[in-house]
């Protein structure tokens, strides 16, 4: 099972570059047969039976449908038991890629008109990777890819079907998902199926597979989200899902991607020197009458970007809302890197994040300075580096003055609304999440995202904000609490307590746990029972994700059982994890644990060692046998630690301390080292030789004077 | 001479001053009685002055045969002519001195044999019951564990640190 997941990690495409798919997957033309990271698809039946979710839907792994794959999840044929005419497929998910759990708890059958229906989703044992696999249902679009309805002709559509065949067919779903309070951030145009056969009825694929954003190809993303890695793109807002709506437009509407066979770097550079609209449409022939509409879906600026209504406006046929756009800034003189020149800060950030070592002599040195101050006339942003440069040198040496935190530091100065960088690692504030469950999922280290909390860039990085608002005062708050589990490297705490904070669906990552996609706390002990067979019973059934996952989605008090978990003391230890559980099967109530109470019942025994009497000790250990076969964990601790037999254990221990000091007191005085025996013994002799002649003398005088008297 | 030595010497001759007293008293009400106790119990005072044992246990042994020897020819004296002239008579007579001295010998005797026949049988007591404090001791270990004797452990501990106290206080 280990291997599998290997596997699987090993096929996952790096998340530290900005680069989600190949520019020409992002293209017009039917896309290459995706790879996926998900579980192998099966050979045979026999080898891989169906697995079914929730005893209604069989998934065939044998069945696989690749022209329904999404990029990170295989679809699969499904079978619904209940209605068995039904048309269905699944998508299976990677086990190394966080998927919208949320999301798909708010759209399951919410019918929501130009969106795939979600029927159902859960985890299954998929046995093709030997694991448990979060599973969606989906009703099968009928018609196909939108794509793939062109054969081998790219994409295209007329300014005339834009609005009524197009747009009015996909609005509602954007239009409801905001009134969810969801954003879909998966709109391009691979994401398009018809729902019948007569592919008349267009709809936005699934959104849920992986975080949001997490699929789309970089051209899709607005300016702040694409220079961010994939998984930390961060939920969004409507604005990014209207402007990959425009993007999806402007290819359709030019049969082509024009930016297809830049790179991704070109075209962060592109739309961040010329503006989004200007670099994609300047040199092709945009229909005249969606110019504007183009434009406002394009707008850099989130604020001067249509909204929904401003498109419900253009459908209605009113005069669209033009609005005065804000220049991009630009520099007199050309920034020099690498021997390239930048004329906006924003790309110069960009191109400083991707080389630490060559930035931070630039930086140093003053050049990016004077280019401030020369070039740009941003005094004040010039005296905040310079301040910042001061700080390095005042703490040189220090964690805190790092090359990547200054580096870090400048480039959130030069950008404050791009994403935090660090290290390859960025992400925007509301991405934090998702990219630090994908970066250990993927490499099983805290590393970088430790490091991130450690330094608290996300404080400088709301420091520097020109408007605060609700949402960052609400992070920051989020990300102080996030430090202060960080600092503990203690059971439920650590950066493990940061992981499922922030993520509160993921599946609990312990080692025993990995396989078994364990995402509700409801799940965790019968899950352990469950696997209780399997496992080395040597091994104690907890570790620190499970203790951090206990102590995020437990909602009681569990404080003092952490304290005892974390013992250096084995058996405060025992009765620490003991009492743990006992209070989560009895607060959930589970019954009958009979594996795990076995298995923790036979860890016990160092527990059962607190208890100084013997034969406590033994009656204990006789009557854990018969609690094993209740089940219940809550008796267990009850007969480990008991407090009416631990206070009587204790007092009956001190009267025997006692005892054992007075009986040795008493040897010592008849055989202690100063005493000599033999002369003691003497003694005593002598003193009983001198009692008995006194007797007698007293003795033979009563006789001799009676007879005398006689 | 240290104050000690003193008040130990004070207390000597105020016991002395005390025996002579009671002495004189004793020989104007009973002189003669005193006559035949001073030369009857002779060894007995003997005995007194070189006994070294704790509690004076050779003087108690050899002084009370000693007066067994000595009683009857006292109560002699009682029953017929209380005077001088009688007891230097029984003093003088060799068999009623040698009764008395046997007596004292025989006194010696006990004194030397049975304190070595007793102390034996101690010694075997005290084992036994050595022993028997022992089982105790393992039977609270076999039930309480090696900790209960950490009591023990300590006041041991303690009392050694004192020992080391006491001997780096000595020297100063």
């Amino acid at each position: 099972m280990a291997e599998a997941l290997e596997q699987a990690v090993e096929t996952v495409e790096p998340d530290t570059t900005t680069q989600p798919l190949s520019t020409e997957e992002a293209g017009v033309l039917p896309p290459e047969p995706e790879q996926t990271n998900a579980p192998a698809e099966a050979g045979n039946n026999d080898q891989h039976p169906p697995a079914a979710l929730k005893g209604r839907y069989l998934i065939f792994p044998a069945m696989s449908l690749p022209e329904l794959n999404s990029p990170t999840a295989p679809a699969f044929t499904v079978e619904d038991r209940k209605e068995p005419a039904r048309n269905l497929f699944a998508l299976v998910c990677s086990p190394v890629v966080p998927t919208a759990t949320q999301t798909m708890f708010k759209i399951r059958n919410a019918s929501i008109s130009g969106l795939m229906p979600l029927i159902d989703f859960g985890s299954v044992f998929w046995s093709p990777s030997g694991q448990k696999c979060m599973v969606i249902i989906f009703e099968r679009p009928m018609g196909g890819r939108f794509l793939d309805s062109f054969g081998k002709n790219p994409a295209h559509i007329s300014e005339y079907e834009v609005g009524a065949k197009f747009v009015d067919q996909l609005i509602p779903a954007l239009k409801r998902l905001e009134g969810m309070g969801l954003v879909h951030r998966a709109v391009r145009l691979e994401n398009l199926y018809f729902m019948d056969e007569e592919q008349q009825e267009l709809v936005f694929g699934e959104c849920v597979s992986s975080p949001p954003g997490h699929d789309q190809p970089i051209v899709y993303e607005s300016l702040e989200r694409a220079m961010a890695m994939r998984s930390g793109r961060g939920t969004g807002t409507i604005e990014d899902d209207l402007y990959a709506l425009g993007i999806l437009l402007v290819f359709l509407l030019i049969s082509k991607n024009p930016v297809q066979k830049l790179s991704d770097d070109e075209i962060i550079a592109g739309k961040s020197q010329e503006g989004s609209y200007q670099f994609l449409c300047s040199k092709e022939r945009v229909p005249l009458q969606l110019i504007e509409v183009i434009r406002g879906l394009l707008a850099d600026d989130p604020e001067e970007r249509w909204t929904l209504e401003s498109i419900g406006r253009w459908i209605e046929g009113q005069k669209p809302h033009i609005t005065q756009r804000k220049s991009i800034v630009k520099a007199r003189g050309p920034f020099e890197f690498m021997g390239r020149e930048y004329y906006s800060p924003r790309i110069v950030a960009h191109v400083l994040s991707q080389n630490v070592s060559d930035a931070v002599k630039v930086v140093k040195k003053g050049t990016l300075e004077g280019w401030l101050r020369k070039s740009l006339e941003m005094s004040d942003l010039a005296e905040a580096i310079s301040g910042l440069i001061t700080f390095c040198k005042v703490h040189e040496g220090k964690p805190e003055a790092s090359d990547d935190v200054f580096i870090s530091k400048v480039c959130m100065l030069l950008d404050p609304q791009a994403p935090i960088r660090f290290k390859g690692f960025s992400f925007t504030p509301s991405g934090f999440g998702t990219a630090y469950a994908a970066e250990y999922l993927r490499k099983g280290s805290f590393q970088i995202q430790g490091e991130i909390i450690a330094r608290d860039l996300f404080g400088y990085w709301a420091s520097i904000q020109t408007s605060s608002n609700a949402e960052t005062s609400e992070m920051l708050k989020t990300f102080n609490t996030l430090r202060s589990f960080a600092k503990l490297n203690e059971m439920g705490y650590g950066m493990e307590r940061c992981l499922y904070e922030l993520n509160r669906k993921l599946p609990c990552q312990g080692e025993l746990l990995v396989h078994e996609f364990v995402d509700e706390i409801d799940d965790l002990l019968p899950t352990l029972d469950r696997i209780s067979d399997e496992t080395d019973k040597n091994a104690r059934p907890i570790d620190k994700h499970i203790a951090a996952f206990i102590a995020t989605h437990f909602n009681h008090d569990i404080q003092p059982h952490l304290k005892a978990l974390c013992s250096p003391v084995e058996n405060s230890s025992l009765i620490g994890l003991l009492s743990l559980y006992a209070l989560v099967q009895w607060r959930q109530a589970h019954e009958n644990l009979f594996g795990l109470s076995s298995w923790i019942g036979g860890l016990l025994q160092p527990a059962i060692g607190t208890y100084h009497s013997r034969t406590t000790q033994h009656a204990i250990e006789q009557e854990i046998p018969s609690l094993v076969r209740q089940g219940s964990l809550p008796d267990l601790f009850d007969l480990i630690d008991n407090a009416d037999r631990r206070n009587s254990d204790a007092l009956a221990f001190k009267q025997a301390q006692f005892n054992f000091s007075t009986t040795e007191a008493e040897i010592q005085s008849i055989v202690g080292e100063d005493v000599d025996q033999d002369q003691v013994a003497l003694e005593a002799g002598e003193k009983a030789t001198a009692m008995f002649a006194v007797v007698s003398a007293m003795i033979a005088t009563t006789i001799i004077i009676f007879v005398m008297m006689m | 001479m240290s104050e000690q030595d003193q008040q130990q010497n004070q207390r000597r001759s105020s016991a002395l001053t005390w025996v002579l007293l009671v002495g004189t008293f004793l020989v104007v009400l009973a002189g003669p009685t005193m006559v035949v106790l001073f030369f009857g119990l002779l060894p007995t005072f003997v005995a007194y002055i070189i006994d070294r044992s704790k509690g004076k246990s050779a003087t108690f042994s050899v002084g009370s045969v000693n007066f067994i020897g000595v009683f009857p020819y006292i109560v002699q004296l009682w029953g017929g002519e209380n005077t001088f002239n009688a007891a230097l008579m029984i003093t003088t007579d060799l068999v009623a001195m040698l009764v008395m001295y046997a007596a004292s010998a025989f006194g010696w005797l006990i004194f030397l044999a049975l304190p070595t026949l007793i102390s034996s049988f101690v010694v075997i007591m005290q084992q036994r019951k050595v022993a028997q404090l022992r089982g105790e001791q393992k039977e609270l270990i076999e039930e309480w564990g090696p900790h209960v004797a950490d009591l023990v452990e300590q006041q041991r501990a303690v009392e050694q640190e004192h020992h080391m106290e006491h001997a780096f206080k000595k020297p100063a």
